[in-house]
């Protein structure tokens, strides 16, 4: 059964890496075509590798580059964040992120976070939810050698020793496992969205009734909350929540 | 009530015995046809003194006077005439056939009826007036007229009313000045000065009149419904030839003063159609242009550019404001600063309006002047109308850019950065890198809880084989006790049933501790001497207490044999023969 699977999977790679090679050609093209100042084009071959079912921060950078250049906002601004999801850290990413930034009119002032949230952040980006997995199985199974080292052992100093790395480890398999089932849980609840309508009304309650409480446009990073009918709720950077109606929201969760 | 006693009496007593002529009783009016705003009078004649007078209701009339009462009492040659009248004004309160129905007296007890008068009520009338009085004069050749452009207009669309006083000969105006201007309530209104009063020459209902035009105002109705216009009232001396004539034959001018009113009017203002409104409609009637002006199209950061959004046209155009700038909020924007250029005259406003930002870009970039729309609606046309302006891209280069990665799975980027170098926009990025979409996900999959879940079994597993080995060894060590105690009851057996007689106690142990020393350490029975046994022994690294107890053990036997020994020490050699052997043979 196993070396059914196996085979099956060595299969199916082996199916990406003849697939990546054609994608390696187009994504050439596209690349010649952006250089070229074709950006119609390049988005057209870029979108074409990310149908083919495989993606990448630089396939995603390239791509809100080119929607840049043809000064769509929102389009724009929701590759590059697709990008940071994948790459958080990247540097080009990043500058080219702010100048799409700048094209949006909406500049929303993130709201300052407490240390605690801060450190509680810092500690969840630390690794991607898989980094903690194969972190989580490492401690394990270091746990589990100490473990067995402190059992066999008979000279005190190194039973010693070896009781104080397995309480240690322990501690450090509890605190990174809570971290990764926080961590898989605020990805579950949270979705985030760009928004790509021109203009759109933020109400106070999902009805018409109700006031209006301001305006955001096209390119503004939301979290998107609960959900009535038409009407979504969302939140953005610096804090306020609100309703649209029909918004034109696409959430940034998954990879489509 | 008041009641007035027009009285002529004449008393003559003593003429009691009056002819007794017939007794009338009867009712006058004075028309039997009246217009509705006429009077009738109404008089009951009676010819004898009667009293309890009861007058019938005047169903349909209204008593305006009376009742009033006379008596007449004349004697005209020697005959004597008596009447006495009670007397009714009325006036009509509805139009068609009314009547007046019967009055009752009583005369020397007998009562008394009149006949019911048909009085026919017409439409009211024109009261003719008198041509030559100077009220009539004036009411005829001085007339105030407003004149309205149009009196249903659109909210918002301009209308002027203009203030027109028309007169002729023999009139003439020496003086005026206004009481009451009409406060335009509802409206924004601008008054057209008039520096000079001028007469002119007009016409007023086709005939020829001078006219002064006193008041021109320009309006745009606020609200929609009826507006009523406040009328303007005018105080005005006016010069009336007389009939008199002065010394020299000239007439003579008498003065009266007048006041006249422009009746008021009301406008319908119409509301604007729904039909077709634009969602960014603001109010604007009339007819435009709109523009939005760059002043750059690329430019440094820090340096700045100016957005001009001009409305020009004829219309309402103080009275809306102009479509909002959007624009990205990195740019600085400053107040617009708004200008008016605007004429009113009876047109209505015409010219521009403008707002003028200015905006400095802090960072490099391209900023989006995202295309403003604006609409008006064509009271003309009766139509909406919406101009928009094209989208222009603002590029600036040079300067900081601005990082505001409000990024929320990048936690340490969540401030804004300002990056002071002049960084400029990255090129794209040359290898692809790619990877499936579709990852198997190494968290929470079947693999990660196994490798979580397996060391666990593998200590587990461990422990329970180092609690194996260490019961294998402590196994180890009863095997050879057991193995001790089988040597020694193999070699002591005979030992131990002998305890009962010396010689052959001493005798098997010897011999048993010679055996086994021979089985154990394979000695040949011939080289048995006790320093080759301690030297044997020695060789197996056995301690010297242990040897020396094996020999001692041994010389014990030899002496034994040969001097009495009791039932004790016999037991007592054969525990420590039993204790000796398996000492050495857990050594060994």
């Amino acid at each position: 059964m196993s070396w059914i699977l196996k085979l099956l999977v060595l299969l199916f790679f082996n199916v990406f890496i003849v697939l990546g090679q054609d994608q390696g050609a187009a994504f050439e093209n596209a690349n010649s075509a952006y250089n070229a100042g074709q950006f119609e084009k390049a988005v057209m071959l870029y979108k074409e590798i990310l149908e083919s079912g495989q993606h990448s921060a630089e396939l995603y950078y390239n791509l809100a580059n080119s929607y840049y250049r043809l000064n769509q906002v929102g389009e724009s601004i929701f590759y590059f964040e697709k990008a940071k999801q994948l790459k958080p850290l990247d540097e080009d990413i990043n500058i080219n992120s702010a100048f799409a930034q700048n094209m949006a009119i909406d500049a929303v002032e993130v709201l300052p976070k407490s240390q605690i949230t801060q450190l509680k952040e810092k500690t969840i980006a630390l690794f991607s939810q898989d980094g903690w997995g194969y972190l989580i199985v490492l401690v394990t199974w270091l746990l589990a050698l100490f473990w067995g080292l402190y059992l066999w052992n008979k000279v005190p100093v190194f039973k010693r020793t070896f009781f104080v790395s397995t309480i240690v480890l322990a501690l450090i398999l509890i605190g990174s496992l809570s971290t990764a089932i926080i961590k898989s849980s605020i990805t579950a609840d949270t979705a985030y969205g760009i928004l790509f309508n021109k203009k759109i009304e933020v109400w106070a309650e999902p009805n018409s009734r109700a006031e209006v409480l301001f305006l955001l446009h096209e390119g503004t990073k939301v979290q998107m909350l609960d959900q009535l009918q038409e009407w979504q709720k969302i939140r953005i950077a610096n804090g306020s929540e609100g309703w649209v109606k029909e918004g034109k929201l696409r959430s940034l969760k998954g990879f489509k | 009530m008041k009641k007035t006693f027009l009285t002529v009496l004449v008393l003559l007593m003593g003429i009691p015995q009056a002819l007794a002529q017939g007794v009338t009783f009867d009712a006058k009016v004075s028309k039997r046809t009246l217009g509705l705003n006429e009077r009738l009078r109404v008089d009951f004649v009676m010819n004898e003194n009667g009293d309890d007078f009861n007058p019938p209701s005047f169903k349909g009339f209204r008593v305006v006077g009376g009742p009033n009462q006379s008596i007449s009492n004349s004697w005209v040659n020697g005959k004597r005439s008596f009447s006495k009248t009670y007397t009714y004004f009325l006036t009509p309160a509805q139009k068609g056939s009314l009547s007046i129905s019967q009055a009752t007296i009583n005369i020397e007890g007998e009562t008394y009826k009149t006949t019911p008068i048909k009085i026919t009520v017409t439409e009211a009338v024109e009261v003719p007036r008198d041509p030559n009085s100077p009220e009539y004069l004036i009411d005829d050749n001085l007339h105030l007229v407003t004149e309205i452009s149009n009196s249903r207009p659109y909210l918002n669309e301009a209308i002027t009313v203009v203030y027109k006083l028309f007169f002729r000969s023999p009139l003439r105006i020496s003086d005026g000045r206004a009481i009451e201007n009409p406060q335009f309530a509802d409206f924004w209104s601008h008054n057209i000065n008039i520096p000079q009063l001028k007469v002119e020459n007009g016409n007023y209902k086709g005939e020829p009149y001078s006219l002064v035009v006193w008041k021109k105002s320009v309006l745009y109705p606020q609200k929609t419904g009826k507006l009523t216009l406040e009328p303007l009232s005018l105080s005005l001396v006016i010069d009336l030839p007389s009939n008199r004539r002065d010394f020299f034959g000239n007439r003579i001018l008498q003065q009266s003063s007048r006041t006249v009113t422009a009746g008021r009017r009301t406008i319908n203002v119409k509301p604007l159609p729904e039909k077709g409104k634009p969602a960014n409609f603001f109010g604007a009637v009339g007819q435009f242009n709109f523009d939005a002006l760059l002043s750059k199209n690329a430019l440094k950061a820090t340096e700045s550019f100016e957005i001009k959004l001009k409305v020009s046209g004829n219309g309402n155009l103080k009275l809306f404001n102009l479509p909002e700038l959007v624009l990205p909020n990195t740019l600085e924007i400053f107040e617009p600063e708004h200008t008016e250029n605007v004429k009113t005259s009876l047109s209505g406003m015409q010219g521009n309006i403008q707002d003028n930002y200015t905006i400095v870009p802090r960072f490099q970039g391209k900023y989006p002047i995202a295309p403003v729309s604006f609409s008006y609606f064509d009271p003309k046309a009766e139509k909406y109308f919406t101009l928009r302006s094209s989208e222009q891209i603002v590029d600036v280069y040079g300067g900081p850019v601005a990082t505001n990665a409000n990024n929320n799975s990048t936690p340490s980027a969540t401030k804004q950065i300002i990056t002071n170098t002049d960084e400029s926009f990255r090129f794209i990025k040359l290898k692809p890198k790619l990877e499936p979409i579709v990852k198997k996900q190494f968290w929470n999959s079947k693999i990660f809880y196994g490798l979580l879940v397996s060391p666990m079994f593998i200590l587990i597993a461990f422990m329970l084989l180092m609690q194996r080995s260490k019961r294998v060894s402590d196994d180890l060590e009863g095997s050879r006790l057991k193995l001790a105690n089988r040597l020694s009851k193999k070699y002591l057996g005979e030992a131990k049933k002998n305890l009962k007689n010396k010689t052959l106690f001493y005798n098997a142990l010897e011999r048993t501790l010679y055996n086994y020393l021979k089985a154990r350490l394979k000695i040949k029975t011939d080289d048995f001497s006790k320093d080759k046994i301690s030297e044997f022994l020695g060789n197996r690294k056995l301690q010297a207490a242990e040897i020396e107890s094996f020999i001692a053990l041994l010389e014990n036997c030899e002496v034994a044999r040969y001097s009495p020994a009791t039932d004790a020490k016999m037991q007592q050699d054969f525990d420590q023969a039993l204790s000796v052997i398996s000492n050495i043979d857990k050594k060994l």
